[in-house]
């Protein structure tokens, strides 16, 4: 019975704006990025989280790691509830859970060449000297597969999919059992896409890695996930087995996500749905406020039922329901 | 009466000299390609081809040095050729020493005056381009309206604002942004990305260009957006029947939206034809990075019985150490004993491989 590495209830995330871009009067504004997540990881297994941009995946992400605090709700590690540990302790933590950033431009300093990034990684979290730290770096590098001579290049110098590899390296060099991996594979080639997932399937293998897998990218997220979790500003709306939620998706939205990979036809019978259609595609208008579900405005199947109240409501907001087989979802009028 | 291509691009060459490194860097390496009126051509590659810098050299948006240095790049309409290269030779000095080292000599700012020279006119007006990355690409400091109708005074024969204004939110309309009337008064950074990726299709399409250069337009958006904007650019080609240069290395959008198709590796094309035919999976004469860039997309198909995805080994090719033989030989898996010495020594040429597909491989015809 493999045992849980980490657990998340209702975690939420508020942040607060003073004025600015949302033009309301009011002079300070709440913005729910995530709003009551709730889900659970096993060891050595990868989770995928997908949503469109905005949708609070990367808050989630940050939060978990304690890169924001959380508002409410629980981060239970290893057993431990880390949701309130003291930012003394933190770095203890972090010796066991690290992040792979999106923007590696920014997550790498220019300065440092990634001979100094990776000693600078492995002497934060151990004290061992210098020549078993070089050690360490030689067989880091051979496990991500870079090049031994690019330990004396800056990053600016070097490939995107060298610098997302830098980013695997710096964060196996920590020795971290769970991995947050925030848009590993975007804005890169498809052909280093490949060579990435690669990477990773292997690093799980060989040291039992953990992984929450951030991205937008379906199809890897797909191929490379146990479970797989929608979100849709800031809720969890399906959750389930990577497979059912790409090909048996019973979450409106989720199967709009699925079907709009554009080589993709989706080839389910879907009762009154048309293909492919959501509503207005504006930008997430925080300042209308949502009462009840959260997708209704975009809603195909809230439309094609003749808009029931039941779904604007605010006290019958839908909850993730479990429906069998691990599968949630969040739906009065689920597929 | 054979039909002119609207723009035939021939022997193009475009370099870029690297102080560190003391050596050019051969973006462009020798690119010919054609397009037809009214078809979509779609150019695919991953980074480093030269996709990019091919259609900046067409538009002349190369700043850096030296630049274009050879080729030629023949645009016609309404039965009128021009030649948007004129009066290269005069500019550059091409030496070509031993071991394969060049010797350039331009005069780089004599050219961009005779680039600007010879673009106005048709830069914007005869052929528009998008950008990736469209909230950088619009000028932060004016709203997403004044913009286009900048745009439609330069261009068009409508000069009155009043006028241009309502041109511009016509199309804001046309390209299916929501309140076209509001969101004409807002700037890039108050739209999304998508949003903004269509003000700049509007932007581009309001002066009826003849040509469309959509460099990457998807990239970088949201899967469900980057769906709706390649429907968009496919309702505006079946409504405006518009000649486009698709560049992008997501092969759902070129396959999506391109009649003909081209591979750019390494600065070359290694391949082009008919989109059904260069991108089918089935199809087996193919050049081999084509097959393999195939091969390598995430999908469920690729993957191995041991769940590994296809990954083509080694990096892309560094354009400045170009080899003498075949560019893609060292990632090749195709090669056999019987060519192995001519794809390491000699480059092979684009050859006919099939009615109007063409190969740059050695397996197709003999090396003798």
């Amino acid at each position: 019975m493999t045992k849980t590495i980490l657990e998340v209830i209702d975690l939420k995330k508020h942040f607060t704006s003073r004025k600015g871009i949302f033009s309301s009067f009011r002079e300070r504004q709440s913005i729910p990025a995530v709003d009551g997540a709730s889900f659970y990881l096993k060891e050595n297994e990868t989770v995928g989280l997908v949503g469109e941009s905005g949708c609070g995946k990367t808050t989630i992400g940050r939060t978990i790691v304690r890169l924001e605090k959380p508002t409410s709700g629980k981060i239970i590690f290893d057993g431990k509830d880390i949701t309130n540990v003291p930012t003394g302790d933190l770095r203890q933590l972090r010796g066991q859970m690290q992040m792979i950033f999106q923007d590696l431009d920014a997550a790498l300093n220019p300065k440092m060449r990634i001979r100094d990034i990776l000693r600078e990684a492995i002497n934060v979290h151990h004290k061992i000297s210098d020549a078993e730290t070089d050690k360490r770096i030689a067989g880091l590098l051979e496990q991500v597969n870079l090049k031994k001579s690019k330990l004396g290049n800056y990053p600016q110098e070097l490939s995107g999919g060298e610098k997302r590899r830098v980013g695997v390296a710096r964060v196996l060099s920590v020795g971290a059992k769970f991995i947050v991996a925030d848009e590993p594979t975007s804005a890169l080639d498809v052909s280093i896409q490949a060579q990435v997932v690669n990477l990773f399937r292997d690093l799980q293998k060989e040291l039992g890695l953990s992984y929450l897998f951030i991205s937008h990218d379906l199809r890897v997220v797909e191929l490379i996930s146990r479970k797989v979790a929608v979100m849709y500003l800031g809720k969890i709306v399906e959750m389930g087995l990577a497979d059912r939620i790409a090909n048996k998706a019973i979450h409106p939205y989720t199967h709009i996500l699925w079907s709009s990979l554009v080589e993709k036809q989706s080839t389910e019978v879907t009762r009154n749905v048309r293909p492919a259609q959501a509503g207005s595609w504006g930008v997430f208008d925080f300042e209308r406020p949502v009462a009840g579900c959260r997708f209704a405005p975009r809603c195909p199947v809230y439309e094609s039922h003749g808009k029931p109240a039941v779904c604007i409501d605010p006290s019958s907001e839908p909850q993730l329901l479990d429906i069998g087989d691990g599968h949630k979802v969040a739906c009065h009028f689920p597929l | 009466m054979t039909t002119t291509p609207l723009l035939r691009v021939e022997d193009l060459r475009t370099y870029f000299y690297s102080q560190s490194k003391r050596a050019f860097i051969r973006s462009v390496d020798g690119v010919g390609l054609s397009i037809a009126k009214g078809e979509t051509l779609g150019i695919v590659g991953e980074s480093g081809s030269g996709k990019s810098i091919t259609a900046l050299s067409v538009m002349g948006l190369i700043s850096a040095g030296p630049g274009v240095i050879s080729g030629r790049i023949e645009f016609t309409t309404n039965g009128v050729k021009k030649e948007l290269l004129q009066d290269l030779g005069t500019y550059v000095k091409v030496a070509n020493k031993e071991n394969r080292i060049m010797e350039i000599d331009k005069d780089v700012l004599g050219w961009e005056r005779n680039v600007e020279r010879v673009m106005h006119g048709v830069r914007g007006k005869e052929i528009a381009m998008i950008f990736q990355n469209p909230k950088s690409s619009l000028n932060p400091f004016t709203t997403v309206g004044d913009q286009i109708t900048e745009a439609i005074q330069l261009h068009t024969p409508v000069k009155s604002e009043q006028e241009a204004r309502e041109r511009a939110i016509d199309w804001l309309d046309r390209v299916k942004i929501d309140s076209p009337r509001l969101r004409y008064d807002n700037h890039p950074y108050s739209l999304s990305g998508g949003m903004c990726q269509r003000a700049m299709i509007a932007m581009a399409l309001a002066c009826e260009p003849q040509l469309l250069i959509a460099d990457e337009p998807t990239t970088g958006l949201d899967a469900t957006i980057q769906a709706k904007i390649a429907d968009l650019l496919a309702e505006l080609k079946a409504e405006l029947g518009i000649t486009t240069m698709l560049i992008s290395h997501d092969i759902s959008i070129i396959s999506r939206l391109s009649d003909s198709v081209a591979v750019m590796y390494g600065g070359t094309v290694v391949e082009n034809g008919p989109a059904k035919t260069v991108l089918a999976v089935a199809q087996e004469a193919k050049h081999p990075y084509t097959t393999a860039l195939l091969a390598s997309i995430p999908s469920a198909k690729n993957v191995t019985d041991k769940g590994y995805l296809q990954a083509i080994e080694g990096d892309v090719l560094d354009t400045i150490n170009i080899p003498e033989g075949c560019r893609f030989y060292g990632r090749c898996v195709r090669v056999t004993d019987k060519i192995s010495d001519s794809c390491e020594h000699r480059e092979p040429d684009l050859r006919e491989i099939g009615p109007g597909h063409r190969a740059r491989c050695w397996l197709y015809f003999d090396p003798v």
